[in-house]
């Protein structure tokens, strides 16, 4: 028989369909709480260290069920913008310390003081570590690792040249040098003048005794020494001719290809890279690790903190099972071993896998002296849009230093 | 059933409705479909989703243009009047941008038209092999432009990058050359990229044309004894006049709103030296959350489309038959 279709038919038919796409949604609770995770991991190893965390994450809360997405670190905050202004975010994310600002500031992340403050591994956690996720005296991530910068050097090469390893700038500046030789497209440093290069020119500022945030928390920046700061960092490039040819278009990769493929002597970076540069070239043989050499004003490294939060309340229980169990040992090791992140617990940090390895030496002296980076909204605006371009600027001859600091002074007015 | 009494069964109204049935939605619903205004109704959907998707984004657009928005400065977003645009006036980023926006449009949309032309005479004449270059040839067009921008990044890479390896083996080049980190070969290394990226665009449009054009006007030329260049020049060209027309047009859009490629590749650096128009407004968006000031950029960039677009369909006299 055949079925005729008329038009009211079909238009009672799609009424029905319209009801029941109304009714409201029925949970299959059986199949447990999924939640999804924004990271911006770059690595294989970085790679390698999230599976082992979701992998023991999992075991421990099997009914919980992570999504992880990856997004370009010069696409995060690109990305979170438009999900925040799309009322889009995900559950949970990773919080670098310089953007909690920005992300604060925009309502992107999710209060989660008390929940916090009735964790019982809070105290483990050094106050620093919780300074950097405050705002107004609210807590909006937990610590889940830490970057601890310091200097990757081809020991190799400082051997065969019969020379140490730096401690200062002064130091540094004559060891770039020496290790310099352009026709066999060899060179001291690693410069980072490209994509992500700004938070280097803010700390070499600082160890010149140009800081951007001061103790009172005012934000400025003292035009003569930022002009010897720059002067200084830019003359590597300029005219001492210690940094490849490279350099003003030289991101993340670039610097790592250059230290890797024994084109650089001396590479600043933080623990994260250990075991990739470790993948290529032979710990305390071929490379050694050493604190990043002291400026004339001050010893400048970065102990800075990454963090995961809550971006949305849907399945805030799960979500919050998520982020802190970051901060647990087995998290912590397993990112450790996998990629060289430090954790941010100082009770986990005491671990004798990683006190009794002589190449985190110099991450443990860093953590005696290290500061946090500044903070605060329009930061990562003003480095990336201001502060980079003008430092490139004088890099490929365009600016003079001066010109480039003040454009750095007027733009961060405008930041502000 | 004969086609009357079919006809009777779906489509008749019945008597007058009484009591509930008049007022039954699913009745009423059904009557007016079989009245003249329901074709109308059915566009009602089209009409809103347009006015959705394309008219509010663009006055949403305008309106930030005159507000002061920062996402981080959530409570201090006001009204702003011409403050914006006073403010670009006097901003030398933007100029440096407008500037490097129409060297950036105007040399690849050359560049790949005169490549695009070549290729498109070139697959219309019928070769061997002219169906596999044919595709071959938009190759190009379908990557997209993150993938396009890495491969490219590799291969002029300062360290590793092929393209460097070859012309240093072949000494057109001393040594290794940093392309995107002198701002003298960053530019032109883009625009060559991004040319690569879209002739095809171009290709494929005027062998469109092309095969629009009659044997017969070539054959006539021919006897009258017109080589191959005054074929081009006095039936070619001027037989897809329209279609050129289009073609540029589109294709200046594109370019002038897509920063893809250079922010893969050189992220406005160095320096400035690759800094246009479409990029400055997606940074200012996006790094520094002032979408009030990137509204206001691309208003500008919106308003100079549009003049672009009227003076060339005016000047290149495509509507003159």
């Amino acid at each position: 028989m055949t079925e005729v279709f008329d038009r009211r038919t079909v238009l009672k038919m799609a009424g029905s369909l319209a009801a029941i796409a109304a009714l409201p949604a029925q949970r299959a609770l059986a199949a447990g709480t999924s939640i999804n995770y924004w990271h911006h991991f770059t690595s294989q190893s970085e790679f390698a260290g999230l599976a082992a965390v979701m992998k023991a994450f999992a075991a421990a809360n099997p009914d919980i069920q992570v999504t992880q997405e990856n997004i370009p670190n010069p696409e995060f905050m690109t990305k979170v913008t438009a999900a925040v202004m799309a009322k889009s975010v995900p559950d949970t994310t990773m919080i670098a310390a310089e953007r909690v600002a920005d992300l604060t500031a925009m309502n992107a992340l999710i209060d989660i003081t008390d929940r916090v403050s009735a964790w019982p591994p809070k105290p483990d956690f050094p106050d620093d570590c919780w300074k950097g996720i405050t705002v107004d005296g609210k807590i909006y991530g937990v610590p889940s690792f830490t970057f601890v910068d310091w200097m990757y050097y081809r020991k190799d090469w400082f051997d065969a040249a019969g020379i140490k390893p730096p401690t200062t700038f002064a130091e540094f500046r004559d060891a770039a040098i020496k290790l310099s030789d352009p026709a066999k497209n060899r060179y001291g440093f690693s410069m980072r003048g490209g994509a992500g290069g700004g938070n280097l020119i803010i700390n070499v500022m600082e160890a010149f005794g140009a800081p951007l945030m001061h103790d009172d928390g005012s934000i400025s920046l003292d035009r003569d020494k930022a002009i010897e700061a720059i002067k200084w960092y830019s003359g590597l490039f300029t005219t001492d001719k210690a940094v490849p040819p490279s350099a003003p278009s030289d991101g993340f990769q670039q610097i790592m290809q250059a230290f890797m493929t024994g084109q650089t002597a001396m590479l600043w970076h933080h623990t994260g890279s250990l075991n990739d540069i470790s993948a290529k070239l032979k710990q305390g043989v071929e490379f050694g690790t050493v604190p990043i050499p002291a400026g004339p004003a001050a010893h400048v490294a970065r102990v800075s903190y990454a963090y995961n939060g809550l971006m949305k309340t849907d399945h805030e229980d799960a979500a919050f099972k998520w982020v802190t169990y970051w901060g647990s040992a087995d998290a912590a090791v397993a990112l450790l071993q996998a990629t060289g992140y430090f954790p941010a617990s100082r009770k986990v940090a005491q671990d004798e896998r990683i006190t009794g390895n002589p190449i985190y030496e110099a991450a443990i002296e860093t953590l005696g002296f290290g500061r946090l980076p500044p903070s605060f909204p329009g930061l990562a605006g003003w480095t990336d849009n201001v502060a980079l371009p003008a430092f490139q600027s004088v890099l490929i001859g365009h600016s003079s230093v001066e010109d480039a600091v003040d454009q750095m002074i007027a733009g961060l007015d405008a930041a502000k | 059933m004969d086609d009357a009494a079919f006809s009777r069964r779906k489509f008749s109204v019945g008597g007058p409705p009484a009591g509930w049935s008049r007022w039954n939605p699913a009745r009423w619903l059904g009557e007016l479909s079989e009245t003249r205004y329901w074709m109308y109704l059915l566009l009602v959907p089209s009409l809103v989703l347009i006015l959705g998707i394309v008219l509010y984004p663009t006055l949403y657009g305008v309106e930030l243009s005159f507000q002061i928005m920062r996402l981080n400065r959530p409570g201090g977003n006001h009204f702003a009047g011409w403050s914006q645009y006073t403010r670009m006036w006097s901003d030398p980023v933007f100029w440096l941008s407008l500037r490097n926006t129409a060297i950036w449009v105007t040399a690849t949309t050359i560049i790949e038209f005169t490549i695009g032309l070549v290729a498109a005479l070139a697959l219309n004449r019928n070769l061997p092999g002219t169906r596999i270059f044919s595709v071959l040839i938009l190759i190009p067009y379908f990557l997209p432009n993150v993938v396009a921008g890495n491969i490219w990044a590799l291969l002029l890479d300062f360290r590793v990058g092929v393209l460097n390896d070859i012309l240093v083996r072949l000494h057109l080049l001393g040594a290794y050359k940093a392309w995107f980190a002198d701002p003298n070969t960053a530019m032109p290394a883009v625009i060559v990229i991004e040319a690569w990226h879209g002739f095809p665009f171009f290709a494929l449009l005027l062998l469109a044309g092309l095969k629009g054009i009659p044997a017969d006007l070539y054959r006539a030329a021919t006897i009258d004894g017109a080589g191959r260049f005054a074929q081009l020049r006095l039936i070619t060209l001027p037989m897809m006049r329209t279609i050129i027309a289009a073609a540029v047009i589109l294709r200046v859009i594109g370019l002038v709103n897509s920063p893809d490629l250079l922010l893969i590749l050189t992220q406005g650096g160095p320096g400035r030296a690759t800094q246009v128009l479409s990029l400055y407004a997606f940074q200012t968006a996006y790094k520094d959350f002032n979408f009030g000031y990137a509204g206001a950029l691309s208003v500008v960039m919106f308003v100079l489309l549009m003049v672009f677009a009227w003076a060339y369909v005016r000047f290149s006299r495509v509507n003159e038959e």
